[in-house]
């Protein structure tokens, strides 16, 4: 985390940035909420547990959502959860409107807003026929950008107005959250014989929206190669190629190629597992012991990126040992 | 069936015989001269019947006689005697001499069945002869004595028919003694008349008898205007006419003709008894003038409807017999019928003839023959709603049968009141869901166009205006049906002002709860038994969030119930199905799609199934289910499952399992410290003992309104901590800044305390007297 423009600014204020202050606070707030039970396994174990399942991505499981789009680290991992725990369901192949997704997201999030859902369905699904159905992956690439840039998005959907009606794009004051202004304007526009805005004035304008955004932005680079491929764009078109570009999916990293999207194999293992429990529910006890093996995973490597196996504290693992291990480190 | 009626095979006197009923006798008291006394006598036997009347004003004597070779033929034998001890039984008088005298006539029954034993025990065997026999026309006293001898058998020989000026009609001469003997009455029956003959010299003539003629037009008679008694019985009569001068005739007998039409009356004001019976009338008209009218006899003729019998005031008896008539009505307006004869029509139903219940003055009444006297209820229910009557198809009602009718009656009204009652409940019951189920969607509209944002709004109003529009419909349905309802039951229902927001039922083992209201239930005092019966609860109308606050007494007030049916009670996201975990057993769940939108997900059956794994559910929405579904449920979703269970935070896990489990959890944790390494057996049993996959048991669901509530705590929780954490950091950033400084000031400030020291002890000789200087100074 340590990083040269440390110096550059206040500690509070470099803190602040870097979202530390963040997740301070909800470490402190988790702390109170459940100080009960964790005043029976210290305090120095809670903030431990708290810091490692922030590294892990594991922190915003079942959170609220204000915690979970808090910060870019927040939504990677939120991103990554999502994807590793409905995986199957778009392995199995069924497609799945806007809403059953949206109750889906909803699993791991009870109070994530429709409107996200809607607006990721909407780049899909180009605007209209919002029942329709949709595949895993199609959905996962555009609720990524959806998710991931909202505000950015936000930004770009003003500034794209702004190109479509003709003000001079530089005078342009961003907006961030007058979004729905510019809702009913699309319909005006869409007549018109030329349809979108010219990529090579849209991409000046980003770039210099990038410069100025205090939220996270795509790379400008890959920006500008999405951009350059075409001569004029829609604004949805553009969405569409961002959450298609894969490498935009990697520079956001928190999910797999598209090629691996499905592809998961320590969880597959782990399904195994599970389904091997699954016929006879009343033989759980003894294939609980066996629980031991997936530990060998790697635990090790970047951060938060690769699959996680940590302790399991789950009534059917003997997990508990490791942890008491851990707590003693 | 009235006993009188002779066996088929015996009554050889002609089909129409007891149709012919008691006309003879009904000849009026007033035209006796000598108030005398009836006596019949039965003709085989000789039995002389007489009747003694005491209570007449007159002090009338009748006398009837039967005589076995009285060239009158009696067909109707039967009734007459009927007719006679009916009246016996009365006052005394058969006919009363005077109008004025009817209110006192009331026949009774009983010694007229007695009679009529009598009368078929000694006419047993010779009831062919019974039917030749003939009644003996009322006479006059003094030609009573004579009657057996003599009587009013007129023979041929007596009677010269001789040419007449006019070549047409044969003119009657009679001689002088039979006029002084039969001064007021001439025979001419079975004379082969096609014509009735001029009768001549005898306007003084009172009775005058045609039966058995082919007399086919009624003519030369009107110079006779003092006849009272007129019988053309059994002739060829198509039109009634030619009567119109016969202002003082009391009887006219017009039975066995071929009259179609009752006209031509209208001068007959004093007409006392008429007998149109075996004829072809159709309907009974031109008779309102009657008024003095007592007996009229329609019986076989073509009548459908009994209608519009005003102006009868006096008809004391109507013969209706052997008719096609379906529905009898106006008998009300009769107010002296005592007697109504229906027997042989087509009445179907006691609704037909309701009228009769209305009539005060009825008190015999035949039905025999009719399809109503072969219901099982006839009998009762003409009983209970005629009071008044004292006879039924020929057979007195006793007393016993009068008791056992209001007995019957009585229980039918209960049942009705009963069935009205359960038909009361059951409109109460379908108002109240009526309305649950609007206020259902007035609130869900409310919901639905409330704080969500327009595109939240446009989606969740398609299945709303579902909704309604299904409830659109039923309400639409349901005024036809409250008309079709008894009246009764409508206006109590409109009594039922005030109806309930909610409904509570059970019925079998399924417990029904409608409206948010009806959850209160769970809180009353069921019965052991009633809760033990109950497997299957039902909720509808009721939103699910509430529901689930009820759940854990649900638990416990019901702890058979196996079965949850769902119907409007806006389920809508995979996760509140995981309220359901709570529970302790359920064999089967169905969730009505009808206000339910999570049941349109392909994954909701799974998710169920993968959530509620615990219970190894048999039916989902009365489909069996399946090894495959439940492998498929958990390679949907046991990576959650695993998920979130083993990637939580410690601290986390706890703060989502329950109370309950919590401990369990615990418990767990320190076995495990323990016996560390292999899972210990306590343990597993402990698992299993709590029954749910306690890595699903993270899996669980808050209602939205706790969730709020929730989120709301956080926020504070949030701002504390914020401002804590603002205060922390910007301390610690400030003594970091000081340390900062200070690290940076502290190099040279010990290089200046070095250079201090050095300068100071740089001159050695002057550094040591200083210092000895110092120690001498101390002491």
């Amino acid at each position: 985390m340590l990083s040269p423009d440390r110096l550059a600014l206040p500690d509070y204020e470099y803190l602040a940035q870097r979202h530390v202050l963040t997740y301070m606070e909800d470490a402190v707030s988790q702390l109170l909420e459940n100080r009960e039970d964790i005043t029976q396994y210290g305090i120095a174990r809670f903030f431990t547990e708290y810091f490692n399942s922030v590294c892990q991505g594991t922190h915003i499981l079942f959170r609220e959502f204000s915690f979970i789009q808090a910060t870019p680290h927040n939504r990677a991992s939120f991103l990554r959860a999502f994807w590793r725990c409905f995986r199957t369901v778009g392995k199995n192949g069924d497609l799945l409107t806007m809403k059953e997704y949206h109750c889906l997201l909803q699993l791991l999030c009870p109070d994530f807003p429709l409107e996200l859902t809607q607006k990721a369905a909407r780049i899909v699904l180009m605007d209209d026929a919002m029942d329709c159905l949709m595949s895993f992956s199609d959905f996962l690439f555009a609720f990524q950008i959806q998710f991931y840039y909202s505000e950015f998005l936000e930004s770009v959907a003003a500034i794209y107005q702004d190109l479509l009606t003709g003000k001079n794009p530089n005078t342009v004051i961003v907006p961030t959250s007058s979004s729905g202004q510019h809702r009913q304007r699309p319909a005006l526009s869409e007549t018109s014989a030329l349809e979108g805005v010219e990529a090579s004035l849209f991409y000046q304008c980003l770039e210099n929206l990038c410069d100025r955004h205090k939220y996270s932005c795509p790379p400008p680079a890959l920006v500008k190669e999405v951009l350059s491929n075409v001569q004029r764009l829609t604004f949805y078109g553009f969405l569409v190629a961002l959450s298609k570009h894969h490498g935009i999916n990697q520079a956001l990293g928190a999910l797999p190629d598209k090629g691996d999207l499905m592809h998961d194999p320590a969880m597959d293992e782990e399904l195994e597992r599970l389904m091997a429990q699954v016929p006879g529910l009343l033989t759980t006890t003894t294939s609980g012991t066996e629980s031991g093996c997936p530990r060998t995973s790697p635990r090790l490597g970047s951060p938060w990126r690769p699959l996680h196996h940590p302790r399991k504290v789950d009534a059917e693992s003997d997990g508990s040992t490791e942890e008491t291990e851990e707590s003693e480190t | 069936m009235t006993p009188f009626v002779p066996p088929p095979g015996l009554s050889c006197g002609g089909s129409c015989h007891e149709d012919k009923a008691r006309t003879p006798t009904m000849i009026p008291g007033k035209y006796r001269t000598n108030p005398g006394r009836i006596t019949q006598s039965n003709v085989n036997c000789g039995l002389h019947l007489v009747i003694q009347t005491s209570s007449v004003p007159e002090k009338s004597k009748f006398e009837l006689r039967l005589s076995k070779d009285s060239s009158f033929h009696n067909r109707l034998l039967q009734h007459d005697i009927e007719k006679n001890y009916s009246s016996r039984q009365g006052d005394g008088r058969v006919i009363s001499p005077s109008p004025r005298n009817k209110p006192s006539f009331v026949p009774s029954t009983t010694n007229m069945t007695d009679l009529c034993g009598l009368e078929l025990k000694s006419g047993a065997n010779s009831l062919s002869a019974f039917g030749d026999s003939s009644i003996q026309t009322p006479t006059k006293s003094r030609i009573r004595q004579g009657c057996h001898s003599a009587g009013p058998n007129v023979s041929g020989d007596h009677v010269y028919l001789g040419s007449s000026s006019m070549p047409a009609f044969p003119v009657l001469h009679r001689s002088n003694e039979e006029k002084i003997l039969y001064s007021d009455r001439l025979t001419l029956e079975r004379q082969k008349l096609t014509v009735c003959p001029v009768i001549d010299g005898e306007e003084h003539l009172r009775l005058l008898n045609f039966q058995h003629n082919f007399i086919t037009r009624i003519q030369n008679i009107s110079n006779l205007q003092n006849l009272i008694f007129l019988d053309l019985y059994d002739n060829q009569i198509e039109e009634i006419s030619g009567l119109s001068t016969l202002r003082s005739l009391r009887v006219l007998l017009l039975g066995k003709n071929r009259i179609k039409k009752i006209s031509n009356l209208d001068n007959l004001k004093s007409l006392d008894v008429l007998d149109l019976h075996g004829n072809q009338i159709s309907k009974i008209e031109n008779v309102s003038h009657l008024c003095d009218l007592r007996v009229l006899n329609l019986a076989r003729n073509f009548l459908n409807d009994v209608d519009d019998l005003n102006g009868l005031s006096s008809l004391t008896e109507l013969n209706l017999r052997h008719n096609q008539i379906t529905s009898v009505r106006d008998v009300d307006n009769l107010p002296c019928l005592q007697r109504l004869f229906l027997s042989y029509n087509s009445i179907s139903c006691f609704e037909d003839i309701l009228c009769l219940a209305d009539s005060t003055s009825l008190s015999d009444i035949t039905l025999d023959g009719n399809p109503i006297a072969q219901e099982s209820w006839y009998k009762h229910t003409i009983l209970q709603h005629m009071m008044q009557l004292r006879q039924l198809d020929m057979k007195r009602i006793t007393e016993e049968e009068r008791r056992m009718a209001s007995i019957v009656a009585r229980k039918e009204e209960e049942k009705k009141r009963e069935s009205h009652k359960q038909t009361l409940i059951k409109e109460k019951k379908r108002l109240t869901i009526c309305n649950v189920a609007r206020k259902w969607d007035m609130q869900q509209n409310r919901v639905a166009g409330g704080p969500s944002s327009s595109q939240d709004g446009k989606d969740s109003d398609v299945p709303s205006q579902d909704a309604c529009q299904m409830n659109g419909s039923g309400t639409c349905v349901y005024p036809e049906e409250t008309g079709s309802l008894d009246p009764v039951i409508t206006t109590a229902l409109q009594g039922l002002a005030v109806i309930e927001n909610h409904l509570v039922e059970v019925d079998g083992d399924t417990l029904f709860l409608y409206g948010s209201g009806a959850l209160e239930s769970l809180d009353r005092n069921w019965s052991v038994q009633t809760a033990g019966l109950v497997t299957t609860v039902s909720f509808t109308f009721i939103e699910f969030d509430e529901i689930v606050q009820v759940l854990p007494k649900l638990k416990i007030k019901f702890p058979n119930s196996l079965h949850l049916k769902f119907k409007e009670t806006n389920l809508v996201m995979l996760q509140q199905f995981n309220a359901l975990a709570q529970l302790r057993r359920i064999d089967q769940l169905t969730i009505d799609p009808q206000g339910n939108p999570v049941v349109n997900f392909t994954l909701w059956k799974y998710y169920v199934l993968f959530r509620l794994s615990h219970f190894s559910m048999q039916k989902i929405n009365g489909t069996e289910v399946t090894q495959n579904d439940m492998i498929m449920a958990e390679r949907l979703f046991g990576i959650l499952a695993h998920v979130a269970s083993s990637e939580l935070p410690q601290y986390r896990l706890l703060s989502l399992l329950g109370e309950v489990r919590k401990k369990q959890f615990r418990y767990l944790l320190e076995g495990k410290g323990k016996k560390s390494g292999g899972v210990s057996e306590e343990g597993n049993d402990s698992k299993r003992l709590c029954g749910e996959n306690t890595n699903r048991a993270t899996l669980n669901y808050t209602t939205r309104d706790f969730y709020t509530e929730k989120l709301e705590e956080i926020k504070e929780k949030k701002k504390f901590c914020k401002t804590y954490i603002q205060d922390l950091v910007k301390e610690a950033a400030e003594i970091n800044m000081k340390n900062e400084s200070l690290q940076k000031l502290w190099p040279q400030l010990f290089i200046e305390l070095v250079r201090d020291a050095v300068v100071e002890i740089r001159n050695k000789n002057s550094y040591m007297k200083l210092c000895l200087q110092r120690i001498t100074d101390t002491k």
